[in-house]
């Protein structure tokens, strides 16, 4: 079987800081992968990198069997890949409603875009009551939501979520993760989630990648890494046995 | 290689002010009309390292220098003009001024000092702005200097110039000058000043977190800066002999603004290397537009070649070498391997056809 | 109060056109950050489209004489094609470059138009003669008004109404108004980013060649510095209205043609003269006091 997404030797760079070094991994038809790594680890600029919205100096990405663009976010949304970026990035001054419209428009007609709207409306039934708010009013969770809807507006088969519990209530995250795991049984969604910690990623995850210093330290299924010890020794990046232990790494993808 | 290191600290300076001594020597073995256009260009280095001091060093693009400049050359003059003409046309003026003649670089000195001071006031409400807001502040000083300059009958002349301005600058006091400007630009930039201020231009989180005041930093910058444009003004003013508000207007501040990118903003090297590029270009360009005789047909370009020519020069450069023909760096002692002896030898090409 | 009120019907026609060029270049800056020089020679395009290019000092007419109907359209398109073009040969390669760059650039843009005019045209500012009908006065209740000032707020009052139309309920509107926000996050929605920075250099084309027809009519000259002022006052009224935010540039354009006119009319005539000096102090006043404008734009001060 061919991965959905895969990445290979992907290489990164912001000026003369390198932020992704070599970096590969795989997202299977309807899996949900996560990606978890410390602050600064690349687990944005992968997203970015795969979304279109960073130059990469060298390696490939392919969706579906196609190589998909550097820097072309807008094409590569139209492949029916979708990102909720770090931070949500809600259109403050727009309202709920134009929000998520916007990602309705490259749908090919109208009314397909209305329907859309329309069931994507029915996963969130708070933001149904906010309907005409502008964005920015909303708190963050529902906001968090947005971001999610707005993503699913665009037709995706797999949406990347970057750190969906940044800044939320736990009680929130919770219901933000079920929503996720909602959509993948009901839209057959396959997801790619970055996360800083892993306990709660290890109820939902099918997979996991850990990241450190712009590569892959540690890859294995959640049952695999149940008990978080070779997680922990990845993050920290204790010694050179757990590169070793860490099966399949990066390069091997 | 020990005398290298040794040398070190001055062999930016130094190797820009023999390049510039070479243009001139060369320049003043020329006609008329190239030492015309040579002092213009040693008087625009002169403003354009100035204005360099402040935006090389802050990256903050300021559209006002041209109004020190203004400023420097209208307070010359006010010194240097002959009391007769003074008491009838800027009644305006202030006794000491309005009957005196002061020596010629004592008034330069003070149209530098009245820069500097303008740029006290307005710098110091305007450093604390950031980027762009900062560009707009200093594009408002250039309207309300030419607003100013241009209506003040009384003092400036108003629409009519201030005619009688001894003219005194040579191509070697025009060097002199560039020369200094070029030393005190560089003297800055390896300061404590200028390396907070390069600093804060990197990062400015970062350069706030270390302690760095940037707003006094910036400001010292933008004083020195316009204390130097101020200078230039003074020789412009005593250059041509005659001057009138809109010459420091857009126009001009364009120009040197061109100047100033298409060398690069990042490095000294960049504002002296522009003005040549620049001045070569506009040249050609001038020479073209009066017609060049092939046989017996004159080929001419239409006028507004010149500026047209100036944009498309200065556009390609933004387009395909952003940081500028230096790529922000300095020159260095022309040694083989060097990294900079790729610029080294295209200010020795670029120095050719100029002459 | 009679005099009164006349100033004020000047400030308000001065406004609105000042509010037409402010909301185009504050259109540009919201989606690009591009604080654009070269809009007032989009203006002094859409005029001198309407006459035969020639360096004569007397002007012909060739579109200026057409009907109304036919020649807004076509001046529009004029000025549309130029501004794009501009966004195309200049801009397009730009992107990814500062601010200051990209303001640099629009320097260096509006210095080749002006002499671009300059050589297509001469030198020599030329006197045209465009509506005249317009300039006849009405007498409304002791006032007089010339009918052209009645034209200009009334077109700009329309213009604004089918503008926030637009924004407001037109797909494309919605989606400048998100680029306009988050450039990146709505091409990450598939929003085509080059299409509609193009289309902002249209709108803004278009409201360009409006200014540029009601300002010739109320001027009659042509002169290929024409509309540098208008975009240097629209730049005030940018700042001061808050950049990026479009509601914000139509308020600074009012206001700063309320301000000059009143200054104009209520200065001491020593001081008059230095009326520019007043505005533009003002502007870096209004910067030091609240330096995200009157009616600030989250998302661009976030990004300034």
């Amino acid at each position: 079987m061919t991965a959905m997404l895969a990445l290979a030797d992907v290489e990164v760079r912001y000026g003369r800081l390198v932020a992704l070094r070599g970096l590969s991994l795989e997202v299977g038809q309807g899996e949900i992968v996560c990606l978890i790594g410390p602050n600064g680890a690349g687990k944005s600029t992968t997203m970015a990198a795969i979304a279109g919205g960073v130059a990469r100096v060298a390696g490939s990405i392919r969706f579906e069997g196609t190589e998909l663009p550097a820097r072309k976010p807008e094409r590569i949304a139209r492949l029916g890949l979708s990102l909720v970026p770090e931070g949500r990035h809600v259109f403050g001054t727009l309202t709920v409603e134009e929000n998520l419209r916007i990602g309705g428009y490259m749908r090919p007609n109208a009314r397909e875009s209305a329907a859309a709207l329309e069931r994507v409306a029915g996963y969130f039934p708070k933001l149904k009551e906010r309907w005409r708010a502008p964005a920015g009013r909303l708190s963050g969770g529902e906001q968090q939501m947005l971001s999610i809807g707005r993503a699913l507006m665009t037709n995706p088969r797999l949406v990347m979520v970057d750190e969906p519990s940044l800044g939320l209530a736990p009680l929130i995250v919770d219901t933000v993760y079920e929503i996720l795991l909602e959509l993948r049984e009901r839209e057959g969604l396959t997801l790619l989630i970055n996360e800083q910690s892993s306990h709660r990623i290890l109820r939902f995850a099918d997979r996991i990648y850990v990241i450190r210093n712009g590569a892959i330290q540690l890859h294995g299924t959640a049952d695999e890494l149940r008990d978080g010890e070779a997680i922990k020794a990845a993050y920290f990046g204790f010694g050179a046995s757990v590169a070793q232990a860490g099966a399949p790494s990066g390069a091997a993808a | 290689m020990r005398f290298h290191r040794s040398l070190h600290g001055f062999v930016t300076p130094l190797v820009l002010i023999a390049s510039v001594a070479l243009i001139t020597f060369l320049g003043v073995l020329g006609g008329d009309q190239v030492k015309t256009s040579l002092t213009e260009m040693l008087i625009r280095m002169v403003v354009v390292v100035g204005m360099w001091v402040f935006v090389g060093n802050s990256g903050v693009i300021s559209f006002g220098h041209v109004g020190f400049m203004c400023v420097g050359a209208y307070a010359a003059a006010w010194a240097t003009v002959d009391p007769n003409w003074k008491s009838i046309m800027l009644t305006g003026l202030p006794d000491w001024l309005q009957n005196g003649q002061y020596p010629i670089p004592f008034a330069i000195m003070g149209g530098a000092v009245l820069a500097a001071a303008v740029a006290v006031l307005l710098g110091g409400a305007i450093m604390r702005l950031s980027g762009i807001a900062a560009s707009i502040a200093t594009f408002a000083f250039l309207m309300i200097v030419n607003s100013v300059y241009s209506n003040w009958d009384a003092v400036t002349g108003g629409t009519s110039s201030i005619i009688g301005i001894p003219t005194v600058v040579t191509p070697w006091v025009a060097f002199t000058l560039a020369a200094g400007a070029i030393f005190v630009a560089y003297a800055f930039k390896v300061s404590r000043y200028g390396l907070m201020l390069r600093a804060s231009r990197e990062d400015e989180v970062a350069a706030r977190a270390s302690a760095i005041n940037i707003v006094r930093v910036r400001l010292a910058a933008f004083v020195l800066s316009a204390a130097i444009v101020g200078i230039g003004g003074g020789l412009w003013a005593h250059f041509l002999g005659v001057l009138t508000a809109d010459t420091f207007y857009l126009s001009l501040s364009f120009i040197t603004l061109a100047m100033l990118v298409v060398g690069g903003l990042g490095s000294l090297t960049g504002a002296v290397l522009g003005v040549v590029v620049v001045t070569i270009v506009v040249e050609v360009l001038r020479a073209l537009e009066g017609g060049i005789a092939l046989g017996k047909i004159t080929l001419s370009l239409p006028p507004g070649s010149q500026e047209i020519g100036l944009g498309v020069v200065l556009a390609l450069i933004m387009i395909f070498r952003p940081s500028g023909l230096t790529r922000g760096r300095e020159v260095l002692w022309p040694r083989r391997r060097s990294p900079m002896t790729e610029v080294s030898t295209k200010t020795a090409t670029a120095l050719g056809p100029g002459e | 109060m009679i005099n009164f009120l006349q100033n004020v019907i000047d400030a308000l026609s001065l406004g609105s056109l000042y509010a037409l060029v402010a909301l185009g270049i504050g259109l540009l800056f919201g989606i690009l950050r591009l604080v654009n020089f070269a809009h007032g020679d989009f203006i002094t395009i859409g005029a001198y489209s309407l006459i035969l290019p020639s360096t004569n000092v007397v002007a012909t007419m060739v579109i200026g004489s057409w009907h109304w109907a036919v020649l807004i359209p076509v001046v529009c398109a004029i000025v549309v094609v130029v501004a794009m073009a501009t966004d195309v040969f200049v801009f397009r390669p730009l992107r990814r470059s500062s601010a200051p760059t990209l303001m640099i650039a629009s320097f260096a843009v509006s210095y080749m138009i002006q002499n671009g005019v300059l050589m297509m045209y001469g030198a020599r500012p030329k006197a045209v003669n465009l509506w005249s009908a317009l300039t006849t006065q009405v007498t409304i209740g002791g006032l007089r008004e010339p009918v052209l000032q009645i034209v200009t707020i009334g077109t700009t009052i329309g213009l604004m109404l089918v503008m926030s139309l637009f924004l407001k309920h037109a797909r494309w509107g919605v989606q400048m108004r998100a680029a306009a926000e988050d450039f990146l996050m709505a091409q990450y929605l598939g929003v085509r980013g080059n299409f509609v920075i193009g289309l902002a250099f249209a709108v803004s084309g278009i409201l360009a060649a409006a200014v540029s027809l009601l300002f010739l009519a109320q001027t009659g000259a042509l002169s290929n510095v024409m509309g540098v002022p208008l975009a240097l006052f629209a730049f005030v009224a940018v700042v001061v209205g808050g950049m990026g935010s479009l509601p914000g540039a139509v308020v600074g354009g009012f206001l700063v043609g309320i301000v000059t006119t009143m200054l104009q009319a209520y200065l001491p005539p020593d001081l008059r003269v230095f009326r520019d000096a007043f505005t533009f102090t003002f502007v870096i006043v209004v910067l030091l006091v609240r330096p995200a404008g009157l009616i600030p734009s989250r998302s661009i001060a976030e990004r300034v």
